[in-house]
């Protein structure tokens, strides 16, 4: 336990991973904390490469985590904006009035 | 001409149902008994025939199957025996037609009682002039289906179908053992036909059987599966249940179907199979009980009955027993005798009660009758006459039929024949007590009806009576007539020829003296007897039935034989019909069937309309349970 | 490396704590904070173990663009104003037994996967681009972005173009009542409409319509 190894990190990934699939599908607040937990999800990947990158002294690992990173930014500005024009139309961002696909 | 006898019925009565509503009442009445009377004329030609030059032909008309080794036609047989059934039956059939013109005149659906009439004649000349047994069961089912109709005419009452269905299930009994007794003849013979039936039954009789586990002789098999049908049809004990609530239909109806032929099939059945039960001593001796047994009983019930119609049914019951018990000891002309005797006063007697119940606007209770003798004097005198020849007064026609059964039982000289012997005469006295009974209560005495005043009763119109004036013609004379030539002399006759085999020929000997008289001496005694009874001492008939009150009640519930019939067989018919409807059909066959399936498929796809929620985490989270489930496999694997 | 040991278990235990923090806050504005304090922390756990270019970039760009975007947005729709329940609405709680299994069913699938992860013999030789110890982590990334991957630092470029406009697209719209000049109308004329040429007769003047 002292000595902090692979697993460690590979650990901590793991659950901010599962945190934050709790968050997508357990929260009852608004959208806005889905794109947060997606963002979450985007982290502990980024924690994992990283993590193998250090410690298997490979640097491709990182270089990944760059493309990550850009991806993740234009999807929360791409999905910030929906939930903008979606508050324009509907007025809410309420999970539970968001309910328009139910067929 | 046979082929001409067989069909006007038929035609007679296709014309009377079909287009009865465009030809008018009238003259389908007129149709249906001018062709029946032409059957008729036919018929007594055809006797004649028979009588002076021993005629028998054998007319093909179609073949009906012809299949591997089942050949079965379409014919017309006629031989004495059959000639005899012919002649009953469309006389007493043309004269029912005529006497119903008269009977039914107030009755709006005339064609289509008229067009039953000649139908169920039809049947019944299909049934005797058959040549195969085929033939015979499809004129023996006929017959069911036109009583059923007939009975039930009056639809609209509850009572009158009841009763029309008890017939035919009744008769249904007796009909399931009539058939298996045809297989198990096409079974052991490989042919239905009666000819080469008959030539083949010498070289079976001692084959043996397992049956239902226990060894029998293939022929006692036979004969008891042969008689079960005529026990059904002919209304012998057991299966004598219908035919007191089968006078629900009209009178002529009764005096047709449940007097002269159709309960007459059965005896034509075990005299026609003569050849095949001569050789079976065990089921002539189950006749001969049965038919005795059933003439007592019924004689029993018929002494306390109250309607008019119900009385004569059990007589009718009664003197069938008599028929049976004579083919029994093995005088199967006798019986045939008996029965050409008894069609004749049993008719008049049915359609002069018809008469009396029509003068009393359909009154059916005799002690609501009473001291009309007067106003009827026709119908009292006609009916006199019956009751006579019924009860077997001497000379008259039921005299020398009734009193030859006796004799030949007597000669019969085992254990079966002396007892059966003496039944037969207590039995012919309790017949003379219940049908003078009959008369002295419907015509003599005070007059008890509330309804009708008696200044306003009046004879039957002619065309009732001159039925009635035949049938009696035949009741006196019909005896003295034919007795020679149905018995012959010494107990022989050349008459019959091959239509009636006797193994042993019949005893030429005569009983003793004493014994000869002790019947009509008896008749001729239960005339006054019955006369004080019923008229002067009206009281000590009411006393005898007060002081032995559980023996009048067995008497009068028809020795609780509908009650015992009803705690077997109704109850448990039912709750089983009711348990197979209710809970197999409804609970389980409905449910997992139709009502099932669809009761399924609603929930279930209410169900699945659930996941369409439209709330996106609920999707991402099946998304989710998808890979882990995915993940999990793949892990495991 | 205590040290290391101490500094990697304070800043996951901050990290998982703030992660947790996000989903359950009651208010949207401290959820997006404390996603704020989890990136933060995670930099600074990528600091510590060599990769600084890559926490740097990380907090300027997910704590400086990303987060700030976040809360821009949670400002603009007044959603810290709406009366959030957690938990207690009414059918949404069934899920939540059935959501944690599954998620506690994901977890230990990972943890499974990742302890019995064995290395490939031959991983050494595989690695195709070896951490030299010598130069900055900047300079390393550096020498390999511009030139073995140069097609796809390119492309996300495109990403993040096409997002941009895809930004400006969806919620552009147009407002109405808005007065705008339009100085090329107002100042632009055409030789039709300065100079008109009319033929004069003999001794009748010229009428001049205005």
């Amino acid at each position: 336990m002292i000595d902090v190894g692979l697993g460690h990190y590979l650990t901590l990934g793991a659950i901010i991973f599962t945190i934050g699939i709790v968050g997508i599908f357990l929260n009852r607040k608004n959208i806005i904390v889905i794109l947060m937990s997606i963002e979450l999800i985007l982290l502990a990947v980024n924690i994992n490469l990283v993590a193998f990158s250090i410690f298997l002294n490979d640097l491709s690992g990182q270089i990944f985590t760059l493309f990550i990173l850009t991806v993740a930014a234009a999807e929360a500005a791409i999905g910030l904006a929906i939930i903008v024009v979606y508050y324009r139309n509907s007025s809410t961002i309420r999970v539970e009035e968001i309910n328009s696909l139910k067929g | 001409m046979e082929i001409t006898l067989l069909f006007l019925p038929l035609l007679a009565s296709i014309i009377s149902g079909f287009f009865g509503k465009y030809i008018g009442d009238r003259n389908s009445e007129i149709v249906t008994s001018i062709f029946v009377s032409i059957s008729a004329l036919l018929s007594l030609i055809l006797f004649y025939k028979v009588i002076l030059n021993s005629y028998e032909s054998n007319v093909v008309i179609a073949s009906w199957i012809n299949s591997g080794a089942l050949n079965v036609n379409w014919s017309i047989k006629v031989d004495a025996l059959s000639s005899v059934m012919l002649v009953v039956v469309t006389l007493v059939s043309s004269l029912v037609h005529i006497y119903s013109i008269g009977y039914m005149s107030h009755d709006p659906h005339k064609p289509r009682f008229m067009a039953y009439l000649s139908l169920f004649t039809f049947a019944m000349l299909t049934l005797v002039t058959s040549d195969n047994f085929l033939q015979l069961f499809f004129g023996w089912e006929g017959v069911g289906l036109c009583s059923y109709f007939l009975i039930g005419f009056w639809f609209k009452k509850d009572s009158a179908n009841a009763a029309a269905i008890k017939a035919f299930v009744v008769n249904r009994v007796g009909d399931f053992g009539f058939a298996l007794g045809i297989f198990l003849i096409f079974y052991l013979f490989g042919t239905v036909n009666y000819s080469e039936v008959f030539q083949q039954i010498p070289q079976i009789t001692d084959k043996e059987l397992l049956f239902l586990g226990i060894q029998v002789k293939a022929i006692d098999l036979i004969c008891i599966l042969l008689f079960i049908g005529a026990m059904g049809k002919s209304a012998q004990i057991f299966l004598h249940t219908w035919l007191p609530d089968a006078m629900e239909g009209p009178t002529p109806v009764s005096a047709l179907i449940h007097a002269a032929t159709m309960v007459t099939a059965g005896v034509f059945l075990v005299v026609r199979c003569s050849p095949i039960f001569e050789y079976s001593p065990l089921t002539l001796n189950i006749i001969t009980i049965v038919g005795m047994t059933t003439a007592f009983f019924a004689a029993t019930v018929a002494l306390v009955q109250t309607d008019i119609k119900k009385i004569i049914a059990y007589s009718t019951c009664s003197q069938l027993g008599y028929m049976f018990f004579a083919a029994g000891v093995g005088a199967y002309n006798v019986a045939m005798f008996h029965l050409f005797t008894h069609a004749f006063f049993k008719a008049l007697l049915f359609l002069g009660s018809g008469s009396v119940i029509h003068s009393f606007k359909d009154e059916q209770d005799i002690n609501h009758m009473g001291g009309i003798y007067k106003k009827l004097p026709y119908t009292w005198v006609l009916m006199i006459i019956g009751t006579l020849a019924l009860t077997g007064f001497p000379f008259l026609s039921g005299f020398y039929s009734k009193d030859a059964i006796i004799e030949f039982a007597y000669l019969k000289g085992n254990t079966a024949g002396y007892y059966a012997a003496g039944i037969g005469i207590f039995t012919a006295l309790l017949t003379s007590i219940y049908s003078w009974r009959l008369i002295l209560k419907t015509f003599h005495g005070t007059y008890n009806n509330k309804n009708i005043k008696i200044e306003e009763m009046h004879e039957s119109p002619i065309i009732m009576l001159i039925p009635l004036i035949l049938l009696a013609i035949g009741a006196i004379f019909a005896g003295f007539l034919f007795k020679d030539l149905f018995i012959g002399h010494n107990g022989e006759s050349h008459f019959w020829g091959n239509s009636i085999k006797f193994l042993n020929p019949l005893s030429s000997e005569h009983p003793p003296l004493w014994f000869v008289f002790t019947t009509p001496i008896l008749v001729l005694l239960s005339i006054p007897l019955a006369y004080y009874l019923f008229v002067i001492n009206k009281d000590l008939p009411n006393q005898l039935a007060q002081s032995n009150k559980p023996l009048y009640n067995f008497l009068l519930n028809k020795w609780y034989f509908d009650e015992l019939y009803n705690f077997l067989f109704i109850k448990v018919s039912k709750n089983i019909g009711f348990f197979f409807w209710k809970t197999v059909d409804i609970k389980i066959i409905d449910k997992f069937g139709p009502d099932g399936v669809s009761l399924l498929i609603k929930s279930l796809s209410l169900k699945a309309s659930k996941f369409q929620s439209g709330f996106i985490y609920q999707y991402a989270f099946m998304i989710l349970i998808g890979f882990t489930a995915l993940l999990t496999f793949l892990i495991l694997h | 490396m205590i040290a290391h040991s101490i500094f990697f278990y304070v800043f996951s235990l901050i990290a998982i704590i703030s992660a947790i923090m996000v989903t359950v806050s009651k208010n949207t504005v401290h959820s997006v904070f404390f996603l704020i304090l989890d990136f933060i922390s995670i930099s600074c756990l990528f600091i510590m173990i060599g990769a600084e270019f890559l926490g740097m970039i990380m907090l300027i760009v997910y704590v400086g663009a990303v987060a700030v975007l976040f809360l821009f947005v949670v400002m603009m729709l007044n959603v810290a104003q709406q009366k959030n329940q957690w938990f207690s609405a009414s059918e949404s709680s069934k899920h939540i037994p059935v959501g944690l299994i599954v998620s506690a069913i994901i977890f230990f699938e990972l943890i499974i996967v990742i302890g019995g992860w064995k290395y490939k013999p031959d991983m050494n030789t595989a690695m195709s681009l070896n951490i030299d110890q010598n130069i900055t982590n900047t300079h390393s990334i550096g020498y390999v972005l511009y030139t073995d991957y140069i097609h796809i630092f390119q492309l996300s470029g495109m990403v993040l173009l096409v997002a941009m406009i895809g930004a400006i697209v969806l919620t552009f719209r147009q407002r109405t009542g808005v007065k705008k000049q339009s100085y090329f109308s107002q100042i632009s004329r055409e030789r039709s409409d300065g100079v008109e040429l009319i033929e004069v007769q003999k001794n009748k003047g010229v009428k001049l319509d205005d």
